[in-house]
């Protein structure tokens, strides 16, 4: 038996000292969590690991920075004669992967086939493109899109991957699908797809900005879904650049040769209580939970520590954010939920079922609320469900209470009036109040900034106020990285920004 | 021999109808669809019923289900949901990077259990039985998740080695192909050759007490015939029924070990399918496992014949 395993451990060696077949080439090798999810159709692919490659591949009108500013993308400016029309000016020479030049006729194409009820688009909403009236092309380099409606946040909108301006020629040669097909205008084209294995996209050299060439002649995704093999794979150099988990954290912080890249997302976790069920149709009893949470021991637990005690309009969308640290609710209070408790005729506490499930911060979050919604005699039994019983819980809005982890996006239309106006798709609790309905339609059909600001902060206060969700924390995302990696800046507006970005190896 | 070859096969047609109706009912059945995984958060009622419509999902359960057994019979399998593309060439793609997975595991699993097996059914109650046995015990009882997890970290910290992350095909570069499926195949084989020794210490040792291998020795018959022609031979029928079990599990995929290693096998193909509710992908992937579990056994049965001729098939 010894003699085995020394033969085998030998064998193993062997193995080792075969030389690796190290990229001599200029390609960032990248571990990724999740493989794309259907392929990579800017309009009807939601999932985030796709988004990783459609971000190097499409490009839109415009992009939104760090600070939630509009800035040129593939269009150089824009003017708007009135609230409801917009003219945009393309850049010159952009050309698509396929080596034809883009014109205001794709730009026309593109928002058509969004519209298009049959392509079953996910920008064709009031949140993205859906408000469009009519698309022109004045010239070559110039459209004209009319709203049917004034949509204050739609030039911010315009920057979702969903409204992706894309190659009708590809479009048309692929039956109607980009899903295997590249038909955009990115840095980066599709090369090749290893479904559970890899992705890799290829520099694109007739890129039409200087500024956001590739830097590499490709990038590699490798489909790690295992954390330890990942971070295995990054510590022997298998890779450059993985997602990272709050957990790995203290496991290389000894490590000279990673780094660690983070950024503060704009996503956010929290209890969603169903208005519609007794008894969360009582605003003592969602005070009372409200009262009862420690945000920041389930930031330790869930979180490890990095993340930040958030409302549903987390501080990453700037002067939109409103500091929860200073609403009553988001402080700890057990007498007084106790008290709001008997109040609502629940002295003796009641039973109550939390869903949980997705991801394992959200799993976490569900353990400590059971704890601590103990201590106000409510007893939670934390249902921890599988993906599509969560999403069925979600969309029937079938839950008593339900753990969730949202995207504020980047304008408050998406962070108050998606999730909390009535009859939304997203407001799940099925919450309905009059003038937070008033105040989001006030603030979406007028452009004046300070004006919205007010309307918002109105209605982020009365939801805040009646307690509909017991928000926790808007968490940190972390990157960990080979040292040889340089000038990788993520943020919540591109998490996978790579252009600028190098590798010294 | 043919005729009941020819039986076996026709068995296959109802088993194959029970397994599509029964994964067609249970993909019913499970909460959360194909749609609610495309569209996720951005769900609308007037998406949901343009993807339906896409899919061909608002038909009849009972239309959806023979329009799609009667592509199926041609040899067609459809389309996945999610990418379009079709499914067969796939489940192909996938099989032959699982058979190769199954089969080097075997061969590994056969190395380490046979010999060890056999040696420790003579040395019986021996200090290499003992260790042979805890051995065994421990390949029967590690989860091979943990096991590879293990190693996985063992190689990254003792040697600063990582299998590489990119797959490549046997025929497209042999030794890079072998590099990324040994380890993997060592701990599906280790975990394999675990019950594999077991089985053949006991019938080993069931054979070797039965009067023709005293009448074997006897006659003077050399300890290696006896033990090889006579006693091995006799007791392997248990050891091939278990093997060609653990293969037919081991063919359809082994979804932890290809997801710690990256490997783009059956088994992780089946397991997206699943999570993403893409019916035509499952349904194909599971049919195409219960065919093989179905000529797996069919061959163990034909093997019998040829370890034991006094077993026919009439």
């Amino acid at each position: 038996m010894k003699k085995l395993f020394a033969v085998l451990l030998a064998m193993m060696m062997l193995l080792a000292l075969t030389p690796l077949s190290l990229a001599e080439e200029n390609v960032l090798r990248y571990g990724v969590d999740a493989d794309a999810a259907g392929g990579f159709d800017p309009h009807t692919i939601s999932a985030v690991a796709s988004m990783r490659m459609i971000g190097q591949m499409y490009n839109t009108l415009v992009d939104v920075d760090e600070n939630l500013n509009v800035i040129p993308e593939l269009a150089v400016s824009w003017e708007q004669p009135d609230d409801t029309t917009y003219i945009f000016h393309l850049a010159k020479g952009v050309k698509f992967h396929s080596g034809r030049t883009m014109t205001a006729q794709d730009v026309k194409y593109s928002f058509e086939r969004i519209l298009d009820p049959a392509t079953g688009a996910l920008g064709n909403s009031s949140s993205y493109a859906g408000d469009i009236d009519t698309v022109e092309a004045l010239d070559d380099e110039t459209v004209k899109i009319t709203l049917k409606n004034i949509n204050a946040p739609f030039l911010a909108n315009l920057s979702s991957s969903y409204c992706s301006i894309v190659d009708r020629d590809v479009v048309e040669k692929n039956g109607g699908s980009l899903l295997l097909a590249d038909g955009g205008t990115g840095p980066y084209t599709l090369g090749e797809w290893v479904p559970d294995n890899s992705i890799t996209v290829k520099a694109f050299p007739d890129y039409f900005d200087e500024a956001g060439k590739a830097t590499f002649d490709a990038i590699e995704f490798y489909v790690l879904t295992d954390a330890s093999a990942r971070l295995a794979a990054l510590r022997t150099g298998a890779v450059d650049l993985i997602v990272a988990d709050t957990a790995m954290l203290d496991l290389v912080e000894n490590d000279d040769s990673i780094q660690t890249i983070s950024y503060q997302s704009r996503n956010y976790t929290g209890l969603f209580l169903n208005v519609n069920r007794a008894p969360f149709d009582n605003p003592l009893v969602r005070q009372a939970i409200n009262l009862a949470l420690n945000r920041e021991e389930i930031i330790d637990f869930a979180f490890n520590g990095k993340a930040l005690v958030s409302g549903f309009v987390p501080a990453s969308l700037g002067h939109w954010a409103v500091d929860v640290t200073e609403n009553e609710y988001y402080t700890q209070n057990l007498e007084k939920a106790r008290q709001l408790m008997a109040e609502a005729g629940y002295a003796n506490g009641f039973e109550t079922e939390i869903i949980v499930g997705l991801l394992d911060s959200i799993r976490d979050t569900g353990l400590v609320v059971e704890q601590q919604l103990g201590e106000i005699g409510i007893k939670v039994n934390v249902q921890d469900v599988e993906r599509g019983q969560y999403l069925d819980a979600w969309n029937g809005h079938n839950f008593d209470i339900m753990v969730c982890q949202n995207g504020a996006g980047s304008d408050p239309s998406r962070a108050v009036a998606f999730f909390f106006k009535t009859g939304s798709s997203a407001n799940i609790q099925d919450y309905s109040n009059a003038r937070v309905d008033e105040l989001c339609e006030l603030a979406v059909a007028t452009t004046d900034t300070a004006k919205r600001e007010e309307y918002y902060k109105e209605a982020i206060n009365i939801i805040l106020n009646d307690c509909i969700v017991a928000i926790v924390a808007s968490p940190q995302e972390y990157f960990l990285a080979s040292t040889a990696l340089q000038g990788f800046a993520p943020s919540a507006s591109n998490a996978n920004n790579f252009s600028g970005v190098t590798l010294t190896r | 021999m043919r005729d009941y070859i020819i039986r076996r096969l026709l068995t296959l047609i109802p088993i194959l109808i029970g397994v599509s109706i029964a994964i067609f009912v249970v993909m019913q059945l499970i909460p959360g669809d194909v749609v609610s995984g495309i569209l996720g958060i951005e769900e609308t009622p007037e998406l949901r019923a343009m993807w339906e419509a896409k899919l061909g999902l608002d038909k009849p359960l009972i239309q959806q289900y023979f329009s799609w057994i009667g592509r199926a019979v041609t040899g067609d399998f459809g389309e996945s949901f999610r990418t379009g593309a079709p499914v067969f060439p796939e489940i192909m793609n996938r099989f032959a990077i699982s058979a190769e997975l199954a089969i080097l595991a075997c061969i590994i699993a056969w190395i380490i259990a046979l010999p060890l097996g056999i040696l420790s059914s003579l040395k019986r109650n021996s200090f290499i039985d003992r260790i042979v046995r805890v051995v065994a015990l421990l390949g029967v009882s590690v989860p091979n998740f943990a096991s590879a997890t293990l190693l996985i970290l063992f190689f990254s910290k003792a040697f600063h080695y990582y299998t590489p992350v990119k797959y490549v095909g046997l025929f497209e570069n042999f030794g890079t192909n072998m590099e990324i499926m040994i380890l993997p195949a060592f701990i599906l084989g280790s975990v394999m050759a675990g019950s594999v020794m077991r089985m053949t210490r006991s019938s080993m040792l069931e054979v070797l007490r039965q009067d023709y291998i005293k009448a074997v020795r006897a006659k003077g018959s050399p300890e290696r015939v006896t033990i090889f022609r006579h006693a091995f031979r006799n007791s392997s029928i248990p050891i091939v029924t278990l093997i060609g079990m653990q293969i037919g599990a081991l063919m359809g995929g082994t979804v932890v070990i290809e997801q710690i290693f990256s490997i783009p096998g059956l088994g992780q193909f089946t397991l997206t399918g699943i999570s993403q509710r893409d019916f035509p992908v499952v349904q194909g992937c599971v049919l195409f496992i219960a065919f093989l579990y179905v000529m797996v056994n069919l061959l163990v049965d034909i093997l019998y014949t040829f370890i034991d001729p006094r077993i026919s098939y009439s």
